[in-house]
């Protein structure tokens, strides 16, 4: 895999931190679990074709999903995070550098993807972190998940189809269900801001 | 003789089929084959463990299906939470009207997810394989955040959102660790991650990081500090029959699972890395438990906070690893699920008898309703660790094989704070049973479901004493042998 695709996925992801509308972030996450289906369609054995066809369907379902969520639960105005997209790209970047420094090398077949794949779940859990919106917390582990695609992509023992497989399933289950709390939240609460559900605290 | 093998299936297989069949029975038929499909799962999950501890020292091992003496204890103890869960429900339903799902469907889609749960959570201690066991527990988030949502209240949304995303993001981190591990292996395929081949990863920093992510994410599933913050709010809005899964049988399943990591790894890694790791979760999670244990807080709440501190004490005993302390662990699990799932058990009674316990603290039950007032104040004695429950025996076990272990300072400090923890519950159980009652705030009456709770709670009573007689036969035995050797 060449370091620009890499670098395409780990670019997909940051905007998914800093973008404000929820559809467009559904795309670029739809968008960059398709472009790693199509890097492992382009390799040569079959393990890799079968991971392909995962991705691919679950690229599909999970954004089709998700985008018939938002059409569902329209907000007046979208949900502001409390941080500013600039200071969010910052600290996330700031977080994958230093998860970047303090992981070594773990045995994938080049540094540049496991920067990669560290970067993507750096990013995911700063989507959590710093979004508001519920829905951008079901993106943020989408994200990370993605990132573990592309691990699962470059492992030299050709274990990757049951582990896209894995996550694809796990992914669906999760993001089915979020989809369904989703909703009762929007519904109760007048938004899917998750600045509401901070009343159970001790 | 049926092999351990077919056992292992039907463990899982009887809560699966209930699941399905309630699914689709007549809405007047659900609750009858709820409880009948709980006591064949019950009977299938007693029978594997029954086989599994008759013969601790020949376990059966293969890439995908493990029944060990571990197993068995584990299978054991969800059969018999899951079964007191099935027990009470009807009381739960019957309590309240509110739910996620609209009326015709809510008693179906509470058993069916309860069963589904029941189901997955039975296949975590009987997988072989780490990727197979990460899968599993994946899976219990989706069925029980449901449950834990299921009243749809506005509380409880937050709670199961919670729930859902932290634990997702954890087991993302948990999944991460296994690619790592995947990739550090020098067998291939997906049977490089079964648990007697995880030995074969290559030693190194990147093993060790693996090692790290791996824990750090099943620790936000197991509840352990400091990735622990979703706990107290789905214990405490769950309907009680499934805080008492989520914490007597969900925990505990997904702490084998770090277990079993933790021993197939050993070899590469060391004993002393393994160790450390699991003994730092588990004296933060008692450190951060401490504190909670000493406040007044609602009733589910005061036990939830009592899971994290529980869940530490198992830690600290896999950590120490002597075998003394995991006499203590074997015995502190199955006697914390009994204690702890009548306590939430009793909940229901509680909230029928004291509406406001839901968010205030209880206060002189006992004196305002008996039979409830025993029921709570028994689960709190033995969760405190107040002799005769077999958790004093179990905690004196794990403290002891800290100092066994050569863990002096270590053993010394959990000493301490499970003192600490012990004084905090102590102070609950007698302000829950004989402190001032507020005026008013109790209905009149037999409060609906505390027949069935007192019942169990008898039952739970006489285990209990059973296993304090037990335990302080369990030390050296073929048992805690199996136990030391584990799946490799």
């Amino acid at each position: 895999m060449s370091g620009g695709l890499v670098w395409l996925l780990v670019g997909l992801g940051l905007g998914v931190l800093v973008v404000r509308r929820r559809s467009l972030a559904v795309a670029l996450v739809t968008v960059q679990a398709l472009v790693l289906a199509a890097a492992a369609a382009n390799a040569a054995n079959g393990a890799d074709a079968a991971a392909a066809a995962a991705l691919a369907v679950r690229a599909v379902a999970l954004g089709a999903l998700l985008l018939f969520v938002v059409s569902r639960t329209r907000e007046p105005r979208p949900v502001r995070a409390g941080i500013a997209p600039l200071a969010r790209g910052g600290l996330a970047v700031a977080l994958a550098l230093a998860l970047t420094w303090l992981i070594p090398s773990f045995g994938l077949d080049s540094r540049n993807v496991e920067r990669g794949v560290i970067a993507l779940v750096a990013f995911g859990v700063a989507t959590v972190a710093m979004r508001r919106a519920t829905l951008f917390h079901v993106l943020g582990i989408v994200l990370a998940e993605n990132g573990l695609a592309l691990a699962a992509l470059r492992l030299p023992s050709g274990s990757s189809f049951a582990i896209e497989l894995g996550v694809a399933f796990d992914l669906t289950l999760v993001a089915l269900v979020a989809a369904v709390f989703h909703e009762r939240i929007f519904a109760e609460f007048g938004a899917g801001d998750s600045a509401a559900l901070r009343t159970l605290r001790d | 003789m049926i092999s351990r093998e077919a056992l292992a299936f039907a463990a899982v297989g009887a809560p699966a089929v209930t699941a399905l069949v309630v699914a689709v029975a007549p809405r007047r038929f659900v609750s009858v084959l709820a409880m009948a499909g709980a006591t064949v799962s019950a009977l299938a999950a007693g029978a594997l463990a029954t086989v599994a501890l008759a013969r601790p020292g020949s376990p059966f091992v293969e890439h995908w299906v493990i029944v060990d003496a571990a197993a068995g204890l584990f299978v054991a103890v969800i059969g018999a939470v899951g079964l007191g869960s099935a027990l009470v429900s009807p009381g739960y339903l019957a309590s309240t009207a509110e739910s996620l799902v609209r009326p015709a469907w809510r008693s179906r889609t509470y058993y069916g997810l309860l069963f589904s749960f029941w189901a997955i959570l039975a296949a975590v201690p009987v997988i072989g394989n780490l990727a197979g066991a990460w899968l599993l527990v994946e899976a219990t988030t989706a069925a029980s955040a449901l449950l834990v949502g299921f009243s749809g209240k506005p509380r409880a949304l937050e709670a199961a959102w919670k729930y859902l995303i932290l634990t997702s993001l954890g087991l993302g981190v948990a999944l991460l660790g296994i690619v790592v591990l995947a990739a550090r292996s020098t067998a291939g395929g997906l049977h490089a991650l079964s648990w007697h081949e995880l030995a074969a990863v290559q030693p190194g920093h990147a093993a060790l990081v693996a090692y790290l992510l791996l824990l750090a994410g099943l620790a936000s599933k197991i509840g352990w500090a400091p990735v622990h913050n979703w706990l107290p709010d789905a214990h405490s809005e769950a309907p009680a029959p499934v805080s008492a899964l989520l914490s007597a049988a969900l925990l505990p399943a997904v702490l084998l699972v770090a277990w079993r990591a933790s021993q197939a790894l050993e070899p590469t890694l060391g004993a002393g890395a393994v160790h450390s790791v699991l003994v730092g979760f588990g004296l933060l999670s008692l450190a951060v438990s401490v504190p909670f244990l000493w406040r007044p807080l609602p009733w589910k709440r005061l036990l939830a906070y009592s899971s994290l501190e529980h869940m530490g004490v198992i830690a600290l005993g896999i950590g120490f690893g002597s075998p003394l302390a995991l006499a203590g662990v074997a015995v502190h699990v199955a006697g914390h699920a009994i204690a702890k799932s009548v306590g939430f058990y009793a909940a229901t009674p509680l909230y029928a008898h004291d509406p406001r316990a839901g968010l205030h603290p209880s206060r002189g039950i006992a004196r305002t309703q008996p039979a409830l007032g025993s029921v709570l104040g028994g689960s709190l004695a033995v969760l405190a660790g107040l002799p005769p429950s077999p958790l004093f025996v179990s905690e004196v076990m794990i403290v002891a094989g800290g100092f066994a272990a050569g863990r002096p300072w270590t053993a010394a400090a959990s000493a301490a704070l499970l003192a600490l923890g012990f004084l905090g519950l102590a102070h609950a159980l007698i302000e829950t049973t004989a402190g001032r009652a507020a005026p008013g705030g109790s209905a009149a009456g037999r409060p609906g479901g505390l027949r069935s709770v007192v019942v169990l709670a008898s039952v739970a009573g006489v285990t209990l004493l059973a296993l304090t007689a037990v335990a302080v036969f369990i030390p050296g035995s073929d048992f805690v042998d199996a136990l030391l050797r584990g799946a490799g």
